[in-house]
């Protein structure tokens, strides 16, 4: 369920590293947690951001929950289709359910994240 | 001026009606004249009518969901619009009757036809035959409404390019539908009918949907919109329209075409204030066609006042009956000495969720160099909104940042349009956000939400987590 080669944060983002590229979601667990997605805040292309900073909200039909970004850097992308199909974050968390993709400043960030061993033994940790 | 003054009321609309008692209950006697039914635009075809069919929505929008809440239907959900608008009228009729009741208690006289100004004292009614009635008067009242703009762009037929006068009788509801305008009447429009099924876009000229509501506002009723795909081109006008054989085709000014089996044009009302001899009587017009008055509704012809829609200041049915209330204490008195006030104008906007908005917005605010102080609290955080199953929403205390006063409430939630009454009367009141925080306010209710809002002022309600530092 935890896909290798990806970098995992506290707040439940996964990272996709492409050279100075960060591709960015939210995981399996946190989509699961949240329920059905009705609705995507993302951020704005061109915005610059910094590592821990909220950049959108996911509205599920039971809360809504803040989306971090784990690296400083500045927008490049977002995935649009999450305008008109914010479900594809629960049927494909870690694939069509992307959501932004960041510019990285210093990609020596990701050095402070969890790979996918680290965050399942995470899950297990906070799972009591 | 005799001690029983003779006041004719052109109009009876929410202004003209009102006037037309309060003046019957100071003692005056009173001759009201209307070409339609009583009630006027808001009874007939505006407020109460798209409420109606408001609730309709609302219910099909409940029932559809009704597996979500253990409930289980036995055959597929239908509307049946004949049905719906039987309803709707029902409602209209009922209330139409219960001015003719109110108006014959206190002795209104009312007169079925077109009224027209004859001079400053003396008024003509026209009725549907043509026979023509002279009356004079002591004193006139002027509430002769509005109508919906019709620019010549537009090719209205009543069918497919039709205003909100036939968006309210939808015989056969459309699968499709584009809006013109997404204001307060746009708006409405959108989420009705997108609940009854229709496919709903949108076309606004600003840059948000409800642009003079607050900022707050807009952005949350935006995501609502996306949420039941209502969609919206923004900072887009529509350049051309053409009704061809299976609908209407929309060209907008970005050069994308829009196609719908109906077009709505909701872009605002205009005055009705010509061919009924006002100017001819000395009374100015300001260039929207609205009669100008002063802060006593009195126009400059001494003893005609004027009020409601027809005046163009705030057009909704709640100010025209409080300006008809201090145009017919002034037009009785025998020196006027009562003013309209506007600092408090509470307002419903009846999307899904509704709104409630009353005073400053933070744009407005921040326009007129005001320092503000903001509380927000979602519905979200509140038990009474779970338990209902409403919990998208927040309420929004704007309050002066030196004297701690309410300075405005922006609401958006279930029973938005109730709840702003309390920020209403603090406003009313003078009263401090830390009143209406220090108030106790019953448990499991939506006030709550209030008082939390107006703690989180101050960045401490209870039910919010502690705000993260910024910057």
């Amino acid at each position: 369920m935890i896909p290798e080669g990806l970098h995992y944060h506290t707040e439940h983002e996964w990272i996709r590293q492409d050279n100075e590229t960060a591709e960015l979601g939210i995981t399996h667990f946190a989509q699961d947690a949240l329920g059905d997605v009705v609705y995507i805040e993302l951020p704005k292309v061109g915005t610059e951001v910094q590592s821990g900073q909220e950049i959108g909200e996911v509205e599920s039909t039971k809360t809504t929950s803040a989306i971090y970004t784990p690296v400083s850097g500045k927008i490049t992308a977002v995935n649009e289709d999450l305008r008109d199909k914010p479900e594809l974050v629960n049927q494909d968390p870690y694939g069509r359910g992307w959501i932004a993709k960041v510019q990285m400043t210093d990609s020596s960030q990701l050095k402070q994240l969890m790979d996918a061993k680290q965050y399942a033994a995470y899950l297990k940790e906070n799972a009591e | 001026m005799a001690s029983h003054p003779r006041i004719v009321v052109i109009g009876a609309g929410p202004g003209g009606y009102v006037a037309a008692i309060r003046a019957a209950q100071l003692g005056a006697k009173v001759q009201l004249i209307e070409e339609h039914d009583v009630g006027g635009t808001c009874l007939n075809k505006g407020c109460i009518p798209s409420k109606a069919l408001i609730f309709n929505a609302e219910l099909v929008g409940w029932i559809r969901r009704a597996e979500e809440f253990g409930i289980r239907l036995a055959g597929d959900l239908t509307v049946d619009v004949t049905r719906m608008l039987e309803r709707k009228q029902r409602i209209v009729q009922t209330q139409v009757r219960g001015v003719h009741t109110l108006l014959k208690s206190w002795g209104v006289s009312l007169l079925k036809g077109r009224g027209r100004l004859t001079g400053p004292r003396s008024v003509e009614v026209t009725d549907s035959g043509g026979t023509a009635n002279r009356l004079e008067a002591d004193r006139i009242i002027l509430a002769t409404g509005s109508n919906p703009i019709m620019p010549s762009q537009f090719p209205f037929d009543g069918e497919r390019v039709i205003t909100s006068e036939e968006a309210l009788e939808p015989r056969v509801l459309p699968k499709s539908l584009i809006i013109v305008g997404a204001g307060v009447e746009g708006c409405e429009f959108a989420f009705l009918y997108q609940s009854l099924g229709a496919a709903v876009t949108m076309v606004e000229v600003k840059d948000r949907p409800l642009a003079t509501e607050d900022e707050d506002v807009s952005s949350l009723i935006e995501r609502e919109m996306n949420k039941r795909k209502i969609k919206i081109h923004l900072g887009t006008r529509v350049e051309k329209t053409v009704i061809g054989a299976a609908g209407v085709m929309a060209t907008l000014s970005d050069g994308q075409t829009l196609e719908a089996d109906r077009l709505l044009v909701s872009i605002g009302r205009s005055m009705n204030t010509r061919g009924m001899g006002i100017e001819e009587a000395g009374i100015a017009l300001g260039e929207r066609g609205q009669i100008l008055v002063d802060e006593k509704m009195e126009t400059g012809v001494p003893g005609v006042f004027a009020i409601g829609d027809a005046i163009g200041r705030i057009l909704l049915a709640h100010v025209a009956s409080a300006e008809g209330k201090v145009a017919a204490a002034n037009a009785v008195a025998e020196r006027g000495t009562r003013s309209m006030s506007y600092d408090v104008v509470p307002a419903g906007i009846f999307t899904m969720p509704e709104i409630g908005t009353v005073g400053l917005k933070e744009w407005e605010a921040a326009e007129r160099g005001m320092k503000v102080r903001v509380g927000r609290y979602p519905f979200r955080a509140l038990g009474r909104a779970h338990a209902m199953d409403e919990i998208v929403g927040m309420v929004k205390l704007v309050t002066d940042a030196q004297t701690g006063r309410v300075a405005g409430a922006h609401i958006v939630g279930p029973h938005a349009s109730d709840l702003v009454h309390e920020a209403a009367i603090a406003m009313r009141m003078g009263a401090r956000a830390s009143d209406i925080a220090e108030m106790i306010h019953a448990h499991p209710t939506l006030p709550e939400a209030m008082m939390e809002a107006a703690e989180d002022v101050d960045g401490f309600a209870i039910h919010l987590p502690r705000r993260k530092a910024t910057g």
